[in-house]
């Protein structure tokens, strides 16, 4: 018996001096049968264009890891859609098929490539944060697989950039969410026109947060407005105390703040244990900093926090009133603005595919179609920019206040049809 | 920087620090006791958070929190180390697979039965208050963090000392095999200090909720790289090296981010690689001789 | 079995492994072949640590350092140098890469044990910083897009079946490199090293410089993983170079088995298929792949202490028996 040799105190120690061609024969043979594995249990299915076949819709969400509430999140909006219409789109039947990426870039560019290669999907939803976004981009457009992004904001993803970096717009992606530039310049030219010329930076140290703080600052600086400091703190700080002291010992008081999630929470606790409030210090932001996650949890340490969002809970308007009812019956929770870009993006596509009669084979009709959706969403009329086909959408400045025992934010003004540049 | 600023930054280092004692002493007991280090001590920590996240929501009360979740703990890590990682005496590798094991499935549990989201906890009514101070108000619970962590770390000390039991473990830290020859239970010794260590892991995630938060990924950041690098840069296995740790982590952590915000994310990295470049066996660390 | 049969079985099996999207494409889908390329460069990135780990006995727990040192070098050299030649690429990033490891493997060298361990960890997560806050270089945290095509002369790797037989053709070198590695005065040396380095001292070896070149090259083949990973997914993400990928490499060694050939080889397919198959079968619900990953490796160290490659030498030895 070739190779095999037993070497007892080998075998104590936990390792041989020789290797045996048996074992490296094994090995290869193994990394070829994890390879059936996935292709053993799902075979690729047969792709169904025709109407009244199924539609295949692929759902790329983080159901573990930080972003875990937005994924649960968009998955309840997906579930609330298709059920109010009869589990169908376009009179389709449909198959979800949901994919965590766990906020690990590459296994999203894995579940990608599982979409495109072995579900071969007919449509491709979700994305939480911007990196897998950017990461899949290429691949999604050399598949001319329609990607409609229904979180992900990065600026580059639906603008033409030299090079296409750190990425670029395709025709088959599709944005139901927002562009960083429409959640932070707006609000940078409002609140400057108004008279406020000096401005103090606090935001999360990465490429949404310097994104948002950047439009910002073009936003103040097309007023005459500048900035007089910042502090950046990494992303996941635990302790934001320091730089709520950094903050609290400069002169400026008008703070415009990028955090969300976890660290808005604690941006927030921080403000208020410090006394800023007391000390006339004013928080602002991009809407992100007093969302519904964050706002369950400080409750009315926010109040009188204005941010900007293309949404707010308490928007007054016939779509709005009905999608939060809706929600609250089928989940006893208040949606957040993470459902409705995916409950936007779920009826966009069925409102494109319908226009076709159901017929999804046609990638580039497809793309027309979607370009010339129009209807009533949550959030006000829902329409893509044709050229960067990212929405345009109206930007409301809104004010956190506790009314009826809950802490929402409160529409207080509004910019209309807020486009992205493009460029 | 002014003086007030300094002062003030000072006490968000030193708070922080305390917090950071809080967190480490579990491992750093463990470690020097039993030669363990325990890589699920971060998620011994987040689950201590969502015990008392659960104990609030029924009872309201911080304090009672403050009991439960070491209970809760104390009981888990007692079952663990005979089930698990009493075969594995010596065998560090293994050791290491283990509890990252241990680590992966608590987390996920954790994410099954109290759900994903990002959640808080508020500080105890009474805590919850901020004092003037020179430069302005400074919140009272982190006054109070800072007295408990020095509160625990002189009844560690004191036990350690001054009692039976401490003597036990002072032995067992030296020459865990003689102990066993000279007729104590090693055994139970070795459970009950791995039940401690748990234990003080839940007290951290209690104590630490209201500043950091109880969210998905707690376990790693700040949990178990914050303790690793409190008791390896102050000296593994001592109760002085996790006190000389945290002394000086907190504050440089602090200060580092503010003042170096562009690499703040590689501070505390920075903070370790130059104590282990300079002092390998950290601060306070003796070599010891490998079992 | 006579040396020569050995070595056919080998080839042969080389063979199969290099052609496999071509002979499977009538039961496999193109993604199973991506399941496999990625499999592979888990495997050499695992191989690359194992020689820290397994052999030398320096338990690092910032391997990814070098793999994200190459990815990034691969894909920066294809945009500054204006070429996508393979041999420029791939060269870079072993560079990269070598360059790197011989810095911090200058500062960890001296280092044992737990110490090791994190000195490993802090240093390789400020590299992790640097390619997190460097956008003008890396991207930042929005990562490096726009990777090359891998071009040797005018032939285009970038074609999904091609780019995989250069990965499986590198994957088949490298192993062959860890095997003849292992059975040669240099390797026998390192375990020396590991196994009493007083004594490799009293006989005269600068175990030092043993360490420093074992760290060295370990590095090196990780950077070469790296760059691989960047050609496959045309992106570097910071991740890359991050804590999560050091530890993933780390636990496939260990379930697999350290100190072998086999063992990284067959943990980087049972970890793949578990990142792959599990979270598919089990409902959306129930996100609980990390604690069946977990319960497996407490399986493992429990009752499969040697790994995989314990299990099947165990598993033989009751064949051959009969």
């Amino acid at each position: 018996m070739g190779g095999f040799r037993k070497n007892e105190l080998a075998e104590k120690r936990g390792y041989t001096y020789r290797l045996t061609r048996r074992q490296f024969l094994v090995a290869s043979s193994a990394a070829a049968l994890a390879a059936c594995g996935p292709a053993a249990v799902t075979p690729g299915a047969s792709p169904s264009a025709s109407p009244g076949k199924e539609l295949k819709l692929g759902q790329l969400l983080p159901f573990t890891g930080v972003y875990a509430e937005l994924g649960n999140s968009m998955r309840r909006a997906t579930e609330l859609y298709l059920n109010q219409n009869d589990r169908k789109i376009a009179n389709r039947p449909v198959t979800l098929v949901y994919g965590d990426d766990a906020n690990v870039t590459a296994t999203g560019v894995q579940v990608t490539q599982k979409f495109i290669d072995q579900d071969q999907v007919d449509v491709m939803m979700g994305v939480v944060p911007t990196p897998l976004a950017y990461g899949i981009r290429n691949a999604v457009h050399a598949a001319k697989l329609i990607f409609i992004d229904t979180n992900a904001g990065g600026n580059a993803l639906t603008r033409d950039t030299t090079n296409c970096t750190p990425s670029c717009k395709s025709p088959y992606i599709f944005r139901a969410s927002f562009s960083s530039y429409q959640i932070s310049y707006p609000i940078g030219d409002y609140l400057s026109a108004k008279g406020t010329k000096d401005w103090f930076l606090a935001y999360a140290n990465y490429g949404f947060g310097t994104e948002s703080a950047a439009d910002f600052t073009t936003g103040i600086t097309k007023n005459g407005g500048t900035v007089t400091g910042k502090v950046a703190p990494p992303l996941s700080n635990p302790d934001f105390a320091p730089f709520v002291t950094q903050i609290k010992n400069q002169p400026t008081k008008q703070v415009y703040s990028f955090f969300s999630g976890a660290d808005a929470i604690g941006f927030i606790k921080s403000w208020n244990s410090l006394g800023l409030p007391a000390a006339g210090y004013k928080m602002y932001g991009a809407g992100f900093l007093t969302e519904q996650d964050v706002l369950k949890e400080v409750k009315d340490l926010a109040n009188g926090a204005i941010t900007s969002l293309f949404w707010a809970v308490e928007l007054d308007n016939a779509e709005n009133k009905k999608f939060v009812a809706d929600f609250q019956k089928a989940y006893p929770l208040l949606p957040d603005v993470f459902a409705v870009q995916q409950y936007d993006g779920m009826h966009a596509l069925d409102e494109a595919l319908r226009k076709l009669g159901g017929d999804s084979s046609d990638k580039d009709k497809l793309v027309k179609a979607l370009e010339d959706v129009n209807f009533k969403s949550p959030r006000g009329d829902f329409t893509f920019d044709k050229s960067t086909h990212n929405p345009i959408q109206d930007i409301y400045i809104r004010e956190v206040k506790t009314q009826n025992g809950q802490t929402v934010n409160t529409i207080s003004d509004k910019i209309a049809k807020v486009t992205d540049p493009g460029k | 920087m002014t003086a007030e600023l300094v002062f003030q930054q000072a006490l968000n280092g030193l708070s922080f620090g305390a917090l950071l004692f809080i967190l480490a002493s579990g491992l750093s007991l463990v470690f020097g006791m039993m030669d363990v280090v325990n890589l699920a001590h971060g998620a011994f920590y987040m689950l201590g958070a969502y015990v008392a996240l659960s104990v609030v929501q029924l009872t309201g009360s911080f304090w009672l929190a403050m009991l439960a979740a070491p209970f809760a703990l104390g009981l888990l890590g007692f079952a663990l180390e005979p089930l698990l990682l009493r075969r594995l005496r010596g065998r560090h590798l293994d050791q290491v697979l283990l509890t990252i094991g241990v680590s992966l499935v608590i987390v996920d549990v954790i994410g099954q039965v109290w759900g994903r989201e990002v959640r808080s906890l508020s500080a105890p009514a009474g805590l919850d208050g901020s004092v003037a101070l020179i430069g302005g108000v400074y919140p009272v619970y982190r006054l109070f963090v800072m007295a408990f962590g020095v509160a625990l770390a002189v009844a560690m000390a004191l036990v350690y000392r001054r009692t039976k039991i401490g003597m036990l473990i002072r032995a067992g830290v030296e020459d865990a095999e003689m102990l066993g020859a000279l007729g104590v239970n090693t055994n139970r010794l070795f459970a009950s200090t791995f039940a401690t260590g748990a234990a003080l892991a839940g007290l951290a995630g209690v104590i630490a909720a209201p500043v950091f938060g109880v969210q998905p990924g707690m376990d790693t950041d700040p949990g178990l790289l914050y303790s690793l690098v409190v008791v390896v840069v102050g000296g593994l296995g001592t109760l002085s090296g996790a006190v000389a740790g945290s002394v000086l982590v907190g504050p440089a952590d602090t200060f580092g981010k503010v003042l170096f915000q562009d690499v703040a994310l590689a501070v505390i990295f920075a903070i370790v690689a130059l104590v282990l470049l300079l002092k390998p066996t950290g601060l306070l660390g003796r070599i010891r001789i490998a079992r | 079995m006579r040396p020569f049969l050995r070595w056919a079985l080998v080839a042969a099996a080389a063979a199969a492994l290099v052609t496999f999207p071509y002979w499977s494409a009538p039961w496999a889908s193109r993604f199973a072949t991506t399941v496999v390329r990625d499999a592979l460069i888990l495997a050499i990135f695992a191989l690359s640590l194992d020689l820290l780990v397994g052999r030398a006995g320096m338990p690092s727990l910032g391997h990814a350092a070098f793999f994200g040192a190459g990815a990034y070098a691969a894909g920066i050299a294809s945009q500054r140098l204006a070429t996508d030649q393979l041999p420029v690429t791939l060269g870079a990033a072993a560079l990269v890469a070598a360059l790197l490891a011989l810095l911090i493997g200058v500062l960890v060298v001296r280092s044992e044990g737990i110490f090791f361990l994190m000195l490993t960890l802090a240093l390789a997560q400020i590299v992790f910083a640097i390619a997190f806050q460097w956008t003008a270089v890396t991207g930042g945290s929005n990562g490096l897009a726009g990777v090359g095509r891998p071009m040797l002369a005018s032939l285009d790797f970038s074609a999904p079946d091609l780019m995989y037989v250069l990965v499986a053709v590198t994957f088949v070198l490298v192993a062959l490199a860890v095997w003849g590695l292992a059975r040669s005065t240099y390797g026998r040396a390192l375990i020396g090293v590991r196994e009493n380095e007083r004594r490799m001292r009293a006989l005269g070896y600068d175990t030092a410089r043993l360490r420093l070149s074992a760290f060295v090259l370990a590095g090196t083949i990780a950077g070469i993983a790296g760059a691989l990973s960047a050609y496959s997914t045309r992106f570097v993400s910071a991740q890359d170079a991050g804590l999560g990928n050091s530890v993933r490499a780390f636990v496939t060694v260990l379930v697999g088995g350290a100190g072998t050939l086999g063992g990284p080889i067959l943990g980087s397919a049972l970890v793949s298929l578990i990142e792959r198959v599990v979270p598919s079968l089990l409902p959306t619900d129930l996100r609980i792949s990390d604690a069946i990953l977990g319960i497996i490796f407490i399986a493992f160290v429990l009752f499969a202490r040697q790994g995989m490659v314990g299990l099947g030498r165990f598993a033989l030895l009751r064949v051959s028996r009969r």
